[in-house]
C-alpha cells in the first residue's frame, strides 16, 4: 500500500479532487478556490451596501451576508460538512446563549425599570 | 508540531494504545473544537458589548465610520479571506502528500496574516490621529477590545503557521496531516470571527 493510501486508510483523511464540477462543467481548481471566489465577491457586495444610505433592509442584508460567509468558511474550510456534527453544537450553542442574553440586555433601559 | 506532541503522548500513555489513529484524530479535533467553543463565548460577549453600545449611541458609530472609512479594513478583510484559502490549500497539498505545496501555501498564510496585523496597526494609528483611542471615550474600549483581541489571535496564528512550515521542512506531516488540520481549525476560526467583526463594527 502506498504511503498516502496507508495514511488515508488509517486516519480517514479525505484528499479532495483538484477539479470542481459546476453547472455541468469541470473547472481545473479545487472547491476551496471556488469558495474563496464567492467569499471575495460577497465581501465586495457588502462594502458597496455599506456605502448606501442607512436603512433596516441594508442592515438585515449585511447580517445575512455575514452569516452566509461565516457558514461557508465553517462548512467547507473547517470541514464541518464531513466532520462530527457535535462540533456544530459546540459552535452554535454559545452564540445562541450570548444572542439571547444580548437581546434581553438590549430590551432593558439603561437605568433599569 | 502537533504530530510530535501526539507521538510523545502516545509513548507516555500506553493505556491509550488501543485507540486507532482515526480515533486519536477525532479526540484531538474534539479538544480543539471545545477550545474554539470557549473562544466563541469570549468573542460573542465582546461583540455583544459593541452591539449594545451601537444601539444606545448610533450617532457616535456614524461619526467613527465617517472618520475611519472602510477602504483599509476592506483590504484587510480580503487579505484574511485569502489567508484562509491559502491555509486550506496547504492542507489540501499535505493530504495529497506534497510537502513543497504545503510549505508554499502555509508560508503564504503566514505572510498574509502578518500583512493583516501591519495594516491593523496603520488603522489604529489613523484612528488615534482622529482622537479615537482606548481611553478617548466609552467607544474606545468597545472598539479596541474585540479588534485588538482578534489581532492578538492573528499574531499567534502567524507564529503557529511558521512553526508548521518549520516542521514541514524537517519532514513532518508525512505520516499524518492532523497537525496541519488542527492549525487550520484555529486559523479559519480567526477568519470567521473577523467576518463577524467586519460586519458588526465597520459596516453596519
Amino acid at each position: 500500500m502506498a504511503a498516502h493510501e496507508h495514511r488515508q486508510a488509517h486516519e480517514g483523511e479525505h484528499a479532495h479532487p483538484d477539479t470542481t464540477v459546476m453547472f455541468g462543467r469541470t473547472f481545473p481548481f479545487p472547491i476551496y478556490t471556488v469558495i474563496f471566489g464567492v467569499l471575495a465577491i460577497v465581501t465586495l457586495i457588502e462594502v458597496i451596501l455599506s456605502e448606501l444610505p442607512d436603512g433596516w433592509l441594508g442592515t438585515a442584508l449585511l447580517i445575512v451576508l455575514s452569516v452566509f460567509k461565516a457558514a461557508l468558511v465553517v462548512w467547507y474550510y473547517m470541514h464541518l460538512r464531513e466532520d462530527n456534527r457535535l462540533y456544530s453544537l459546540i459552535l452554535i450553542v454559545p452564540v445562541l446563549l450570548v444572542a439571547v442574553s444580548t437581546l434581553y440586555l438590549a430590551s432593558v433601559p439603561l437605568g433599569g425599570y | 508540531m502537533t504530530d510530535t506532541t501526539l507521538e510523545h503522548g502516545h509513548d507516555a500513555h500506553t493505556a491509550h494504545d488501543h485507540l486507532t489513529p482515526a480515533q486519536r484524530a477525532d479526540n484531538w479535533k474534539t479538544a480543539v473544537w471545545l477550545y474554539l467553543g470557549s473562544e466563541v463565548v469570549i468573542f460573542s460577549v465582546l461583540i455583544a458589548m459593541f452591539i449594545l453600545f451601537r444601539l444606545e449611541f448610533p450617532e457616535r458609530i456614524h461619526e467613527v465610520h465617517e472618520a475611519a472609512g472602510v477602504f483599509l479594513v476592506a483590504i484587510n478583510t480580503f487579505l484574511l479571506l485569502a489567508s484562509s484559502w491559502a491555509m486550506v490549500m496547504g492542507l489540501h497539498e499535505s493530504r495529497k502528500g506534497n510537502p513543497q505545496g504545503l510549505i508554499r501555501w502555509i508560508s503564504l498564510t503566514a505572510l498574509l496574516g502578518a500583512v493583516f496585523v501591519g495594516l491593523q496597526y496603520v488603522e489604529y494609528q489613523t484612528l488615534a490621529q482622529e482622537g479615537i483611542t482606548l481611553y478617548s471615550d466609552s467607544f474606545g474600549m468597545r472598539f479596541y477590545a474585540p479588534t485588538a483581541f482578534h489581532g492578538a489571535h492573528v499574531i499567534i496564528g502567524v507564529l503557529w503557521a511558521l512553526l508548521v512550515v518549520n516542521h514541514a521542512r524537517r519532514g513532518g506531516y508525512r505520516q499524518s496531516s492532523l497537525g496541519v488540520e488542527i492549525f487550520g481549525l484555529y486559523w479559519h476560526f480567526v477568519d470567521v470571527v473577523w467576518i463577524v467583526l467586519f460586519t458588526v463594527i465597520y459596516l453596519i
